[in-house]
């Protein structure tokens, strides 16, 4: 009995200090953008597409420059 | 975002006037927006990485094109928009989720204007993810694109094909719905 109690006890702790852990933790958004703004904020890119990327772009004829380009000498 | 790079006369000597760095620095100011779009539109990350890739891959085949009538984020978004979208109709993966009536979050109980409050969870993610699949992919679109800070209503609406305004009226709707069922992911 003696036994349960303690558990108890501790298991009250944890519990109590779980609900304070998520209270520090919880946030206020006041609309979805605000929502979504802070979830791509922390939402980092994927380093392997700039490397990729880098490697397909690098095989790539340059691009032709556009008809206004070329004919006012980049100009327009 | 600044000047179009492009659009200056002492970008460098390149065809399309946009010099690698140029290009790398395109690349660092937007592909966070980029990504993001294409994380949370197509819901899959190796989707979304591929897709990323495949926008600015195209956006440097294109980049001639680009006449500075827009910004270079509003472009990119253009590009990626139409990139998600082929995606999305090759996979119909969604279409379960995707007609959902207005009025369905039109009679949701008024609790949904109340803030939203979540725990910084590292599911906090997966959440927000099926909340927006469970959006039409036209209010699910919506509510990225005005969740960048540097688009306008008027930009979100050229990027939509419609009116500010009716950005604005499809926003509170969007907004609604993505409410009700972020609440039920909890």
């Amino acid at each position: 009995m003696k036994h349960r109690s303690k558990l108890s006890s501790e298991q009250q702790q944890e519990h109590s200090a779980e609900q304070q852990t998520q209270a520090q933790s919880v946030r206020e958004f006041g609309t979805a953008e605000e929502l979504l703004r802070y979830d791509a904020a922390h939402t980092p890119v994927p380093p392997g597409i700039a490397h990729k990327l880098q490697q397909s772009v690098g095989g790539q004829p340059r691009p032709r420059a556009a008809w206004w380009k070329r004919l006012w000498g980049g100009k327009a | 975002m600044h000047e179009p790079v492009a659009e200056r006369e002492d970008a460098d000597d390149s065809p399309a006037g946009l010099a690698p760095s140029e290009f790398a620095e395109l690349y660092t100011r937007n592909s966070r927006a980029i990504y993001y779009l294409a994380l949370r539109f197509l819901g899959d990350p190796q989707k979304a990485e591929d897709a990323t890739h495949d926008v600015f891959l195209k956006a440097f085949r294109k980049m001639a094109q680009f006449r500075g009538e827009s910004s270079w984020r509003t472009w990119l978004y253009r590009i990626a928009i139409n990139h998600c979208r082929n995606l999305q109709q090759r996979w119909h993966e969604r279409h379960l989720f995707s007609n959902a009536d207005d009025s369905v979050w039109e009679t949701a109980a008024d609790r949904t204007d109340s803030p939203l409050r979540v725990l910084e969870t590292k599911e906090l993610g997966e959440r927000i993810q099926k909340a927006l699949d469970g959006l039409s992919d036209e209010y699910r679109l919506l509510l990225l694109l005005v969740a960048d800070e540097e688009l306008s209503y008027e930009q979100v609406g050229a990027l939509t094909e419609q009116s500010a305004d009716a950005v604005r009226g499809k926003l509170h709707r969007a907004r609604k719905a993505f409410g009700v069922l972020f609440q039920k992911t909890a």
